[in-house]
């Protein structure tokens, strides 16, 4: 559950102001952020992940209203609450993929289960990767370990960037449904953020910025 | 999944950084421990050689060479002095002890001391077995000596002439073994103990018996150690004369050995002696705090070149920190993103840090060990001195903190980006 009210927020070393419409998700509701680029997309999903603070208004998930937290409550509810899933980078690159995911659940505090992991990475065709480095996985398998890092921690609200602008057709529709499939599962919210407009007809609940 | 694991993956991430920073921390290390320690081992042998011997009285020369030659037996003697006349300095109330020493031969490298019975007292020696010297012809061995030449009580063995183990000739008369000595740890150890009357013996027969081989020979022997040697028999010779038995007032020996009974000695005593008679006195201690002086430019010389190594490899090591908080900025924003809190990420940078100066440390030790012990066994070898082989805590500790102190200033530097780490611009600017 997501809802936030009157969101403004102003970089420091700018004047531009950006005010972002209100947005009211109920339970397991998905919701298509759409805009050009510039339009603060990516701002609006930093808001609702932690990761800016917002100049004024109000971000409640879960009933908490992460806009009041301290940095530290933040990081934390951050790590328990929220997964992320970027255009590009997936996973720490020093890391192997398995301790990619050991190490999102130990920043997560949460305890590590190694047969929802190897479950994790089965589901998503990636479990013969386990014990590859980052760097040796193909784009497609780079994409689907980005989806286990932003599921494996059972996160309230999924947060995607951009997830499928490199992609193809193919791989687009794949991960797009892999992405639903895994919000859908664990009864979070998916709040997906792009100019790609292939994607559009699968979303009930869209937002032009 | 902790921290460490986190810290122990990234120095793996990038193993030639994290190898170099090892290679250049270890090595100012070793540097610095090894000079350290060898510089300490140096002096307390030096200065625990010294006995109980406040000061050394022989012919003029360099008093350093007499200190090097007579105390620590590792320099050739500066010549002789009459016994009559060395004798004389001990009416004075302030001297203790004047123990005689005559010396001019070895038995494979160990110098054979003519002496007293009052020469094994100076190092608080004390017999293992056996019995103290009381005739001519008779020695008692040091522990070193009985130990490395496997010398038993009853046991005999000729002399050579000089000082070093090779280019004397030998001498016709054996010399018996009659005690052997425990281990004092001090320069008694690696001597063959005698009486004076066996030096005088050995040296007047040589006389007689080869009276004109010696001279011949005279003068073009440019042998150093023989030439002392020589100077010996020389002096002898000129003195005596063709008399078998020397008279009392013409024997020689090669130094005095004298301490104290009053500290107020050391100001007035040498001064007189080298004033008023033709021999020297020189203080071992104030000789080797000369010595020290020569040996310091080069301890402190190397001391300079470890520090600077040390800064240079804390430079190394906070460019390889710098570079991972640098380069892989992402990685740690995402980390930052999975929950990871900036203390968090500061601790992974240090741990990091750590790791290699932890391992640093260690291979720095090892090697300064190893080193210090090749160059050990090496002296060892050479000068039949055996030094301590130890490791002080205090040196261990002193160069912990300050590698510790440099990593600290490497890792504060290093973590700097993570303290102002914008994690949405990082994040945003991922392409």
């Amino acid at each position: 559950m997501i809802s936030t009210k009157g969101l403004t927020f102003k970089y420091d070393n700018q004047d531009a102001v950006f005010k972002f419409p209100d947005i009211e998700l109920g339970e397991s509701e998905n919701l298509l952020i759409l805009g050009k680029s510039g339009i603060g997309k990516t701002t609006l999903l930093h808001l609702l992940a932690g990761l800016l603070r917002p100049m004024d208004g109000s971000i409640e998930i879960d009933d908490v209203p992460i806009h009041g937290l301290s940095n530290k409550q933040l990081d934390r509810f951050r790590g328990q609450n929220i997964g992320l899933i970027f255009q590009n980078n997936h996973a720490v690159q020093s890391l192997k993929v398995v301790e990619n995911l050991k190490a999102r659940l130990f920043f997560a505090k949460k305890s590590v289960s190694p047969p929802r992991i190897a479950d994790l990475l089965e589901h998503l065709d990636i479990a013969d990767c386990t014990n590859k480095k980052v760097r040796e996985l193909s784009e497609g398998q780079l994409q689907r370990l980005g989806i286990a890092m932003s599921i494996v921690h059972q996160p309230q609200v999924i947060l995607a960037d951009e997830p499928t602008s490199s992609l193809d057709d193919d791989n687009c529709n794949k991960v797009m449904q892999l992405l639903m499939e895994q919000a859908d599962a664990n009864d979070a919210n998916l709040i997906v953020i792009t100019h790609d407009q292939r994607i559009k007809p699968l979303f009930t609940k869209k937002l032009e910025l | 999944m902790n921290i460490w694991k986190i810290s122990i993956k990234n120095f793996k991430y990038k193993p030639l950084y994290s190898f170099l920073g090892i290679l250049m921390l270890s090595v100012s290390i070793a540097l610095l421990m090894g000079i350290q320690q060898l510089d300490k081992s140096f002096r307390q042998q030096l200065e625990n050689n010294l006995g109980d011997i406040d000061m050394v009285v022989g012919a003029k020369g360099s008093p350093l060479q007499l200190v090097l030659a007579s105390v620590l037996h590792i320099d050739n003697p500066t010549g002789n002095i009459l016994f009559e006349e060395a004798k004389s300095i001990l009416k004075n109330p302030m001297i203790g002890k004047g123990v005689p020493i005559s010396y001019g031969d070895n038995y494979k490298g160990y110098r054979i001391v003519g002496t007293t019975q009052d020469f094994p007292e100076l190092y608080n020696a004390q017999l293992k077995e056996g019995r103290f010297v009381q005739q001519s012809m008779e020695v008692a061995l040091g522990s070193t000596v009985a130990e490395t030449l496997g010398l038993q009580i009853g046991d005999s063995f000729q002399s050579s002439h000089g000082l070093a183990e090779k280019g004397g000739h030998d001498h016709d008369e054996p010399l018996t073994v009659v005690g052997i000595y425990k281990p004092t740890h001090k320069v008694m150890d690696r001597l063959i103990v005698t009486g004076l009357e066996t030096v005088w013996d050995v040296h007047q027969h040589e006389e007689d018996h080869g009276t004109d081989n010696e001279h011949e020979e005279d003068g073009e022997h440019d042998e150093e150690t023989d030439h002392v040697g020589h100077d010996e028999t020389e002096s002898h010779h000129e003195g005596e004369g063709e008399h078998h038995h020397e008279e009392e007032s013409q024997q020689e020996i090669t130094s005095m050995l004298v301490s104290f009974r009053n500290p107020m000695a050391l100001l007035t005593v040498p001064r007189t002696i080298n004033e008023n008679t033709n021999m020297q006195a020189a203080l071992p201690k104030f000789e080797l705090e000369r010595l020290y002086q020569f040996t310091g430019i080069g301890v402190k010389t190397i001391t300079w070149i470890a520090y600077a190594i040390l800064i240079i490899s804390a430079i190394t090591i906070f460019i390889s920190l710098y570079r991972m908080v640098r380069d892989r900025a992402f990685d740690l924003a995402l980390m930052r993103s999975y929950g990871a809190n900036t203390f968090q990420l500061i601790k992974m940078v240090a741990y990091e840090g750590f790791v290699i100066a932890g391992i640093a440390f260690v291979f720095g030790v090892l090697i300064s060990q190893i080193g210090v012990f090749f160059i050990f066994e090496m002296i060892t070898d050479q000068y039949k001195q055996t030094m301590p082989l130890q490791l002080g805590f205090q040196e261990l500790s002193q160069t912990a903190g300050l590698v510790v102190l440099m990593v600290l200033l490497s890792i504060a530097l290093a973590i700097y980006p993570i303290v102002t780490m914008n994690i949405s611009k990082i994040l945003s600017h991922e392409k």
